[in-house]
Parts: C-alpha cells; sequence; structure tokens
C-alpha cells in the first residue's frame, strides 16, 4: 500500500492518484491534521518488534504494509476538541512528535521527498546555495543576514539591481490578513528601510538578466526542464510564482547535460528523492541556480508545458512493488 | 542667516514627519497636522505625499519643502516600528485576485481573460474601466467641494439604478460587494463629480450636438427579433411588411420559446441595435449580425427630435457626452497590465 500524505483539496495529488488508480494500486490518502481528532495512531513494542497501525473511516492500516510514502503538503495535527488553546496547543505538539516518531519507526524505505525528519534538516536555502555552488553551478553573488550595514553596499555592488527574498515560506499576519513573501526589487528609496534588515535575516541577490526562467522538476532518476517565459509579462518578470498570467508560455527545454546532471546531483546528494529547482538562463545562455524546493508545485508545469510528471512520480512510489 | 532658519525648519520637520500617524484612516489628521506646520512657516511651500500601498493599512510619507536658495527638499523617514524588512515588502494573500470562491481565488488576469471570451458584447466592461480612468483624470483638478444636493443625487442614481430602496437593503449590498461605508460616501463623492462632467453636455451643447446629428437622434419606435438560427430568422425577414415580420416573429416565438428574443423599444435612433439606425421606417431589415446574434427587424416610424423637448434635449447631452468620451478613449493610450 501507498501512504499518501497531503491535504485532501490537493489538486497535485489527484493528478497521480488517479494514475495510480489506472494502475491499480492500492494507497491511503490522508492528513495530518485529521490526527488526532479522527485518526487513531497506535505504536506498540512487543517480542514481535514494533507494530503501528493507523485507523481512519473505519478502517485499520498496518503500517508495516506501506511500500512508498509521500510526505507532500500536510496541514499539521490539529485538536480542536480541546477547548483550552494553550492545552490544545499542547496537544498538537504532542501529536507531531508522535507523527515523527512513527515516521522514523515505519520500515519502507521509498519516501517522496524524504523522511520529514530527514527534510527538516536539509530543507534550507544557505544548504542549497552552497551545495550547488559545490556541484559547479553559476549562483549569483548572494549576502545572507541581519546586518543592515550590507543592504547599501550590496545595492552598489547590484548596480541598483538588487532583490530581497526569504529564507523560508511562512506566511505572517499584516493587519490581521495573510501576507506572503515574494522575491522583491529593491528600489533605492527602500534602502531608507535598511534598520528593518535588523529584525529578521534576509537573502539579497543582484537582479539577474532573464531570457527565461526553468523550473526544473527531479522525480528520483528523471529530469523534467520547462522554461518559463516570465519577462513577456510585468507580472512574472520578477517572481513568476507571485502572480499567475495565462498569457504567459511555459514550453519544454532540453536542458545541456551537464546541468541537468549538476540538478539531478544537488536533489541526490541532500538525500532527496525529489526536488524543483529555479534557474534562469541569462541573455549571454548562462544557466544560474536561483534557489531548490524540496516540495516545490509541479502539477502548472504538466498541465501548461505538458511534461508527465505526476507519471513519474506515480512510478515512482510504485517501482519495485511486486 | 537663511540658511540657519532652513536648518531649524528641517529639523522642525523631521520631527514632525517621525510623529505623523501611519495608519490609512488616520492621513487626513496627518495631513491636518502638516497643513498647521506648513501655516506657521509659508515660504517653505511644503506638501505632503501619501503613499498609500495596496493591501496594508500603512501609509508612507515624503514632505516636499522649497529651499531658500531654489529647489526642492524631499524628506522622507521610516521611524524604528519593529517590522522586519521582509514584512514590510510582503505582499497580501490576495494581491492580484479578484475574487475568491470557495477560498479559490481568480486573479486578474483570469478575470480580465474571462471578461474578454464572454463575447462582443462584454467588451463594454473593458471599456468602462478605461472609461472610469479617464474621468478619475478628468476631475483630477475638480477641487470644489460636493454639495449635500450633489451627493444625494448620485447616492439616489446609484440606489435606484440598483434597486437598493432602503437603507438596510443598501447596507446588505455593502456587505456582500465588500465596500465599507466609507468607502462607499467617498466613492458617492467621485461619481458626483464625474457627473459634473456629464452635466457640461447639458444645454447649449446638447442643442448643438442635436443639430448636428439630428438623424441619430430621431424618435423611433421599432421592433426586432434576434436569435441564432440562420434559417428561423431568414423566415421572419422575409416579411413584406411591419405587420408581416411581427406575425411571423410571434408564430416563431411560439415555436421555439427561449431561442429567439423579440424585442420593441422607442427612443433615440442612436440606441437601435446598428442595423436599424438608419432604415427607413416601414422596410424589413435582416438577417443582419448584431450584438445579440441574428437580426430581423423594423423601424415603425420615426419623427425628427424636437428641440424644445425636455426629454430630447437630455438624449443628446447623453449622446454628446458618450462620443466625448468614446474620442477620449479612442486618443488614450491604453495598456492592460494584467493581461
Amino acid at each position: 500500500m501507498l501512504l499518501i500524505i497531503s491535504d485532501p483539496r490537493d489538486d497535485s495529488v489527484r493528478m497521480v492518484v488517479r494514475r495510480l488508480a489506472e494502475r491499480d494500486v492500492p494507497f491511503l490518502w490522508w492528513d495530518e491534521a485529521e490526527f488526532p481528532e479522527r485518526t487513531v495512531i497506535g505504536t506498540r513494542l512487543s517480542g514481535e518488534g514494533w507494530r503501528q497501525s493507523l485507523t481512519h473511516g473505519g478502517t485499520t492500516y498496518d503500517l508495516a504494509e506501506v511500500t512508498a510514502v509521500w510526505h507532500r503538503r500536510p496541514n499539521p495535527p490539529s485538536a480542536p476538541s480541546v477547548a483550552d488553546p494553550s492545552q490544545r496547543a499542547y496537544a498538537e505538539q504532542m501529536a507531531r512528535q508522535m507523527l515523527q516518531g512513527v515516521y522514523e519507526l515505519m520500515p519502507a524505505e521509498r519516501w517522496m521527498p524524504a523522511r520529514p525528519k530527514h527534510l527538516a534538516r536539509v530543507d534550507n536555502k544557505l544548504l542549497h546555495l552552497r551545495r550547488a555552488v559545490e556541484l559547479g553551478f553559476t549562483v549569483p553573488d548572494t549576502v545572507v543576514g541581519n546586518d543592515p550595514g550590507d543592504l547599501v553596499p550590496a545595492w552598489r555592488r547590484s548596480g541598483g539591481r538588487l532583490i530581497s527574498k526569504a529564507l523560508d515560506f511562512r506566511p505572517f499576519f499584516v493587519d490581521g490578513e495573510d501576507h506572503h513573501v515574494y522575491t522583491t526589487k529593491i528600489e533605492r528609496r527602500d534602502l531608507a528601510g535598511r534598520h528593518r534588515v535588523r529584525h529578521c535575516p534576509v537573502i539579497l541577490q543582484p537582479n539577474l538578466a532573464k531570457a527565461v526562467e526553468l523550473r526544473v522538476t527531479v522525480v528520483g532518476d528523471r529530469v523534467f526542464s520547462a522554461e518559463i517565459d516570465s519577462q513577456s509579462s510585468r507580472l512574472t518578470s520578477q517572481d513568476w510564482r507571485h502572480y499567475e498570467d495565462l498569457g504567459v508560455a511555459y514550453r519544454p527545454h532540453p536542458l545541456p547535460a551537464e546541468v541537468e546532471k549538476r540538478c539531478l546531483r544537488l536533489v541526490d546528494s541532500l538525500g532527496l528523492s525529489y526536488g524543483a529547482v529555479d534557474l534562469i538562463l541569462t541573455p549571454d545562455g548562462e544557466y544560474v541556480f536561483l534557489e531548490l524546493n524540496v516540495s516545490g508545485q509541479w502539477a502548472f508545469v504538466e498541465l501548461r508545458a505538458g511534461l508527465p510528471i505526476g507519471d513519474a512520480i506515480a512510478g515512482w512510489l510504485t517501482e519495485g512493488r511486486s | 542667516m537663511m540658511t540657519d532658519v532652513f536648518g531649524g525648519d528641517l529639523a522642525s520637520a523631521v520631527r514632525l514627519l517621525r510623529t505623523l500617524p501611519r495608519r490609512r484612516q488616520d492621513v487626513g489628521q496627518a495631513e491636518r497636522r502638516v497643513r498647521a506646520w506648513s501655516a506657521e512657516r509659508p515660504a517653505l511651500a511644503a506638501e505632503l505625499v501619501v503613499d498609500e500601498p495596496p493591501g496594508t493599512g500603512q501609509v508612507g510619507y515624503d514632505l516636499l519643502l522649497a529651499h531658500p536658495e531654489g529647489g526642492t527638499v524631499a524628506i522622507s523617514a521610516q521611524t524604528e516600528d519593529g517590522v522586519p524588512w521582509l514584512v514590510d515588502h510582503s505582499t497580501h494573500w490576495a494581491a492580484g485576485q479578484v475574487v475568491s470562491v470557495d477560498g479559490i481565488g481568480l486573479s486578474v488576469p483570469a478575470a480580465l481573460y474571462a471578461l474578454r471570451a464572454l463575447g462582443a458584447r462584454d467588451r463594454t466592461v473593458h471599456e468602462q474601466l478605461a472609461d472610469y480612468r479617464i474621468l478619475l483624470s478628468e476631475i483630477d483638478g475638480d477641487k470644489e467641494p460636493v454639495g449635500d444636493a450633489e451627493l444625494r443625487e448620485a447616492m439616489d442614481d446609484f440606489r435606484r439604478r440598483r434597486g437598493l430602496f432602503s437603507r438596510e437593503r443598501t447596507l446588505r449590498w455593502l456587505e456582500e460587494v465588500g465596500l465599507p461605508e466609507d468607502a462607499f460616501a467617498g466613492f458617492m463623492e467621485t461619481t458626483a463629480r464625474m457627473n459634473r462632467v456629464r452635466a457640461r453636455f447639458a444645454g447649449e451643447p446638447a442643442r448643438a450636438y442635436l443639430r448636428e446629428h439630428a438623424d441619430e437622434l430621431a424618435h423611433a419606435r421599432a421592433a426586432w427579433v434576434t436569435g441564432r438560427d440562420r434559417a428561423v430568422i431568414e423566415e421572419i425577414a422575409g416579411a413584406d411588411t411591419a405587420a408581416g415580420l411581427l406575425d411571423r416573429a410571434g408564430r416563431a416565438l411560439e415555436e421555439r420559446p427561449g431561442r429567439l428574443r423579440l424585442t420593441t423599444a422607442a427612443g433615440p435612433a442612436s440606441e437601435l441595435p446598428a442595423p436599424l439606425r438608419a432604415a427607413a421606417p416601414g422596410r424589413v431589415v435582416g438577417p443582419a449580425e448584431s450584438e445579440d446574434g441574428l437580426l430581423a427587424g423594423v423601424v415603425l416610424d420615426r419623427a425628427a427630435a424636437d428641440p424644445d423637448d425636455p426629454a430630447a434635449l437630455a438624449a443628446a447631452a447623453d449622446a454628446a457626452y458618450t462620443a466625448w468620451l468614446a474620442g477620449r478613449r479612442a486618443a488614450a493610450a491604453i495598456t492592460w497590465h494584467w493581461l
């Protein structure tokens, strides 16, 4: 059996589940938010070893029978029945801790992108940048930190074409409304807010000229490369993930063999079975590494560039099954 | 000496700028404080420039001052408010979304594509947006306060067109479209100023337009049928007379309810479907392409507009205003940023 751990509305999972059904592969699509409210998980040590089970929707699953796990984008454990907020937070923290342990004890060897504990260790933009440099990628001059004194020199070095971005994706509130951080161009007058850098580390990089942007999706040992003509739209020219623009073309992009190999090695060397690598191709024809997204979205690449990534994921999850 | 005084003013301006309230709803208070400060230093010609970035309740300010030796000095000040850089440069989750349905957003580009894809008739939505921008520019220099009567007229007209006949229904409608009450009041003030633009075409300009466009403003009565089925429209258009057309249309409607639309109208010829506008009375027109599909129709009668008839003059003023707006739109450089 396959275990898919993600939000029940996850369209990417839906695309893969269809393929699994075609292959007649049994699976459970489950979200961590179900635990502990609607899911019972038990781990028992006896003379025969560890036995772990998950009961959900009236069915009990033996977690030893899980051959592969796709840990995609679950919602965190949720205990809404616990009335007191601090007690609820406590219960949810215990549930998170329990899941970490359960995942570590599960015998399944195939995890996509990786076991959560390992993923937490390697999902770090600084680590990715260093690894990319080690593998021979061209990486933009990068400053990361919370020193306000770094801002103006970086802006000057970039010739006034500097961007800032975050180390991690995490929503927060401004005036009670959800806000997100995308790659943002730093204008001259923004420098007057340099003291704000002190409060929270930030990534500063020159805003390189782009011919096209590339989303390279690695699934196991397969590589799917799509070019995004982000420069054709004012909306997407800075960060194509920021705005949807149906007019921006996506198409397959054959990578030079060495760049493709580097993408594979980057993902593999971090102990991952999946990774979405963002590159840019400069007008001079140079491939530049921007970042690696360990759970990056791929459905739009499949739909708009026609690359069969869902098939590859279904294939990887079912590989080696008898 | 002059520079020393300016140095003191500058220090005072920085203190003022650093203590101005930064909440969007407090901009009026900030402007009043700057006006009071400026009144004591008229030579500085101080002006407060307000930046209201979307998706946040915070605003930014620049204070512009005239330098004693000529030129302008701009001061901006960001206080230490403990807001991290990334938060300050973050984006509201719904930036770029027009609406969310069941928690799933519809982006501005998708919405505009959808509007464009809805058909030729709905091109007017795009035109209306462009017209609104043109009118905003037109009223930009209008500093004349909006009177109560103008505001009431704008509000009554707005409510009448949407069937909002009670305060309760109006409030419910505002909630449905997500418009706060004070924003609605501001919107109505803008509408009242736009109505002033429209009012420029009343009176003599309307008479002049009526003289120059007598044909299109002639009062016409007409009947027409529209539909997608060419054979049916051809059959109706095969009638020799107005009575024959109405008779055939009546039969077709009985046989194909929902597939055809019969319209009768009386008013300025310019408001008729394009194939009928210049048609001679009694002559059956069609099948002809129209905004609502194929058309078969007839102008029943047509009379020159009476320049002393208030209704005819109002129609002429409307037509003159619409023509002016169309001319402005045609001459404007319109860029759809999200398409």
